[in-house]
């Protein structure tokens, strides 16, 4: 029983993490209709520059995730403006466009950085908390903390300011949303560039907990993918429940079955997105003739 | 015929020498260069593969490496562990990738587009794991030592000789795909790609067309995986990462995904490219990735649709007023759309009587009873009970939102009623897929046009004449001569259609640069080559001007004394009483009145619910 519940928290804290991942896919795909495919590049970038600045400029910590995440708000900027002429076109152009984006991304880190990774020590020294025999660290809480207010501040953008609700219009219908006035091309660029910074944060949260390299956005951009679409692409509580699903499987496939982690995670998300396709809170679209 | 010969020759003469060149490529290359050429080949391979699933059935399809991979690892397992012959396990090996090419198109049954993407993405990642790890697969190290696969007698240890082998097969895969591509099973594919809703209406088994694709897929890859193994003799992961997956796929979207010929290109400029940067690391990647985001944002159709989109550019200046590019009600294209004559309609149709058993004249063909549909709450049908006589033209109308085009839906099984039933002929369809309803004779248009854009006219038109089913592309395999009779045939066919429609002089342009009462009478001559007893046409005087609409009735009338039976949704309530001769009136989701239109005109309660207090036989909003 305390070994499912260690293996369920070590889930859950990774889940976190997937689930901002998520939020980012979904954030993007809601206000601007794009599947970027170079969001784990931009995770990556983000988590260098935050420990760059925390490692090297010796900022703390506090200080270096913001800073990251406005630096990466500027490249998803450059992204956008760039792949613009892609916005609302087919999925497959989309699709290699952002996988190239992601592609140029992991070269320059490798020119800035090179390509051996480096580890992030983490921020938070004290003990782990130990209740009834499960350990959960510090650190692991923070980032849930963290994640649920980054998640609490989003859905309050989108649904409560104007600027927010514009971001779903454009989404939704681009020429509509024209015609009543709103500024299509810096609404994406705002979306995109929000989308960027929450990779960032995402990115540089995960740091300490697994290895900065030029390839870390691989792995996690895709059971972020995962994630989104298993809670319900477009859905901010898809993404969380989604995301903690993940790391869940994740953590309790790679305790059963060792290095078949990601094999197992794969075969029974396919599962459940055959069961489910619209995932847990999708909307269901009717067909129109 | 001459045009022809003109089109065809310098095709086949530029075939002919890419041949002897390809023949001769060898003797021009070092053994570093035959190495790669080597590669590129197997590349091409695979892309041909991509192409097919991607860009000709638009299946998103993360998992063609993994295909590569099982029919490489299957390879090397039973030639190294099992002790298999070469060609023995290679056919094993076919049979395995083309089961995993099964099962990854499986959610395809499912889902599409990005969901496709990720769970396909998902599976190759499954794949990855399970090789890096087992014990079978030699885990991290690989499994080395395949043996070289022996051909009477012919060295394949030389990579030169290899070459040659390899070369054989992809032009052997090339031109089967492009076999496929330009028959009915690649025809059907394309129409899925565009407008899966309407080719499904159309008759195309939309599943199987699906599976097929993964099939075709994994058959290619499979291929590669073996010549893969036997040229290398040595497999390990690394060769079927995900990075491995994104460079095929910047291979068929760089080279044009549309056209085989195109993924062949792509594949091999870019392997030849990633060698040339090999040493240069990063920067090769940072110029890549460039390369991906150029080619993406400036030529989204690839490198083979920068000729015709410079040749487009070209032109363009000169003829500038032309409805060159659509042009949708510019003064131009309403003058041609007048202006086409509109010839031998009745004698097309006539051309085919095998609307099935059908009823007598009269009888009822098709009963709708109790149809209760509701989405979420929203009860857009309620108990709706009508029946369609055969021989008839029955007026469906209604204000917008009354339900019309979803009981269209439900007839021709887009939707499935909540509750309540319709026959046809006597024969419960209610459950039954579109597809299904097509076969048995049930034919529609649709409200918005739902043509299938990359096709040609000619194209789209077979699509609606094809009627067998899928299992009859067994003869692909043992049989090809039988598909291009077949296909043959169809054209001819189509020939006669298109004039009948008077449409003759459009088959080889896309539908989108057609006016738009062109476009419609497509739609309907597509809807009249399945050979239906009942059609189905949902508002089709929408947007025609008063000729067109004139013509239109023509067809109407022509198509009914074919034999066929019609009921049309329309708004336009002069062309509804002077063509329909029995009239149901919608609203709100029940049927308020059914008769003669005269009947049904002065009936009160259509009056008030429909018309409001205006005199009815002189216009419609």
């Amino acid at each position: 029983m305390q070994s499912f519940f260690q293996t369920l928290v070590s889930g859950l804290s990774f889940g976190a993490v997937y689930a901002l991942v998520a939020l980012g896919f979904s954030l993007v795909y809601r206000t601007m209709g794009l599947v970027n495919f170079a969001h784990g590049a931009v995770l990556m970038i983000g988590a260098y520059v935050a420990s760059t600045f925390y490692l090297s400029a010796r900022l703390p910590f506090a200080v270096a995730v913001p800073a990251a995440m406005a630096a990466t708000f500027a490249v998803g900027l450059v992204i956008e403006r760039v792949l613009r002429p892609l916005e609302n076109k087919d999925f497959d152009l989309m699709l290699i466009g952002t996988i190239g984006a992601g592609t140029v991304l992991e070269a320059v880190a490798i020119v800035i950085w090179t390509s051996s990774g480096r580890g992030v020590p983490s921020p938070v020294r004290t003990a782990p908390l130990d209740i009834g025999g499960v350990r959960i660290g510090t650190y692991n809480l923070l980032v849930i903390g963290v994640v649920a207010v980054a998640m609490a501040a989003l859905s309050l953008f989108l649904q409560r300011t104007k600027r927010g609700a514009a971001m779903q219009a454009v989404a939704m219908d681009h020429e509509a949303a024209t015609a009543v006035g709103i500024h299509v091309g810096r609404s994406n660029a705002l979306a995109f560039g929000l989308g960027a910074g929450l990779a960032a944060l995402a990115g540089s949260l995960a740091a300490p907990l697994l290895y900065v390299s030029p390839v870390m956005g691989d792995s996690l951009g895709i059971q972020g993918f995962a994630a989104a679409i298993l809670g319900g692409f477009g859905s901010i509580p898809g993404a969380i429940v989604g995301g903690l699903g993940i790391g869940v499987i994740g953590s309790f496939a790679a305790q059963s079955f060792q290095g078949y982690s990601d094999l197992v995670t794969f075969v029974v998300f396919t599962v459940l997105v055959m069961i489910r396709p619209t995932g847990i809170f999708g909307e269901r679209t009717v067909n129109r003739a | 015929m001459r045009r022809w010969v003109g089109l065809v020759r310098p095709r086949v003469l530029g075939l002919a020498v890419l041949a002897v060149l390809a023949w001769l490529l060898p003797y021009r290359l070092n053994i570093y260069w035959i190495s790669v050429a080597d590669t590129a080949l197997l590349f091409a391979l695979l892309a041909i593969g991509l192409g097919l699933v991607m860009g000709i059935a638009g299946q998103v399809n993360l998992a063609q490496i993994a295909f590569f991979g099982v029919g490489a690892y299957a390879t090397a397992i039973l030639t190294t562990h099992s002790g298999y012959g070469f060609w023995t396990a290679a056919l094993l090996a076919m049979a395995a990738a083309v089961l995993a090419g099964l099962l990854v198109g499986l959610p395809a049954l499912r889902v599409q587009s990005h969901y496709l993407g990720i769970v396909t993405l998902g599976l190759a990642v499954a794949f990855l794991d399970w090789v890096t790890n087992a014990p079978v697969t030699g885990g991290d190290s690989g499994i080395s030592g395949i043996p070289t696969p022996p051909l009477f007698g012919i060295d394949l240890s030389s990579q030169y000789l290899y070459y040659y082998l390899e070369l054989i097969v992809l032009a052997l895969g090339l031109a089967f795909g492009l076999f496929v591509v330009r028959t009915p099973l690649g025809r059907r594919m394309r129409a899925m790609r565009d407008d899966a809703l309407a080719a499904g209406a159309a008759g195309a088994e939309i599943p199987v067309l699906r599976m097929m694709a993964f099939l075709l897929a994994s058959v290619y890859g499979g291929a590669a995986g073996v010549l893969y193994a036997g040229l290398i003799h040595y497999v390990a992961p690394e060769t079927f990462s995900i990075a491995d997956m994104f460079l095929l796929l910047a291979m068929v979207i760089i080279g044009g995904r549309q056209s085989l010929a195109g993924c062949v290109i792509g594949a091999l400029g870019l392997t030849v490219v990633q060698q040339e940067l090999i040493n240069l690391a990063a920067y090769a990647q940072l110029g890549y990735g460039l390369v991906v985001v150029a080619v993406v944002v400036f030529a989204p159709t690839g490198l083979v649709g920068i000729p015709s989109r410079i040749r487009a550019r070209w032109r363009s200046p000169a003829s500038r007023g032309t409805p060159a590019n659509g042009g949708r009600g510019t003064p131009a294209s309403v003058s041609i759309a007048q202006s086409i004559p509109l010839e031998r309609v009745d004698c097309a149709i006539e051309s085919d009587g095998s609307a099935g058993p059908g009823a007598a004249r009269g009888e009822v063909l098709l009963g709708v009873s109790g149809v209760v549909m509701r989405f979420r709450g929203v009860t857009a049908l309620d108990d709706v009970s009508l029946s369609i006589q055969a021989g008839e033209i029955l007026g469906i109308v209604g204000p917008n939102g009354s339900g019309k085009t979803t009981l269209f839906n439900v007839i021709s099984g887009l939707y499935r009623p909540s509750s309540g039933a319709v026959t046809l002929n006597g024969q419960v369809i209610t459950a039954a897929r579109p597809y299904r309803i097509s076969q048995l004779g049930i034919a529609r248009t649709f409200q918005h046009l739902r043509l299938f854009k990359n096709l040609s006219v000619r194209d789209n038109v077979l699509i609606g004449l094809d009627r067998t089913r899928s299992w009859w592309c067994w003869r692909y395999i043992c049989w090809p001569l039988g598909v291009w009779r077949h296909d043959r045939a169809l054209r001819g066919r189509a020939a006669e259609l298109l004039a009948g429609f008077g449409l003759s002089r459009f088959g080889d342009a896309l539908p989108g640069a057609l006016p738009y009462g062109i476009q419609r009478r497509l739609e309907i001559a597509r809807a009249m080559a399945s050979s239906p007893s009942l059609l189905l046409l949902d508002e089709p005087a929408a947007g025609l001007n008063g000729e067109e609409q004139r013509q239109l009735a023509e067809i109407v009338r022509a198509i009914r004394d074919s034999g066929v039976t019609v009921a049309l949704i329309e708004h336009n309530m002069g062309l509804v009483m002077s063509l329909c001769e029995r009239v149901v009136v919608l609203d709100s989701g029940t049927v308020i009145a059914a008769g003669e239109p005269a009947e049904v005109a002065r009936d009160p309660l259509v009056l008030e619910a429909y018309l409001g207090k205006s005199a009815l036989p002189t216009e419609a909003p």
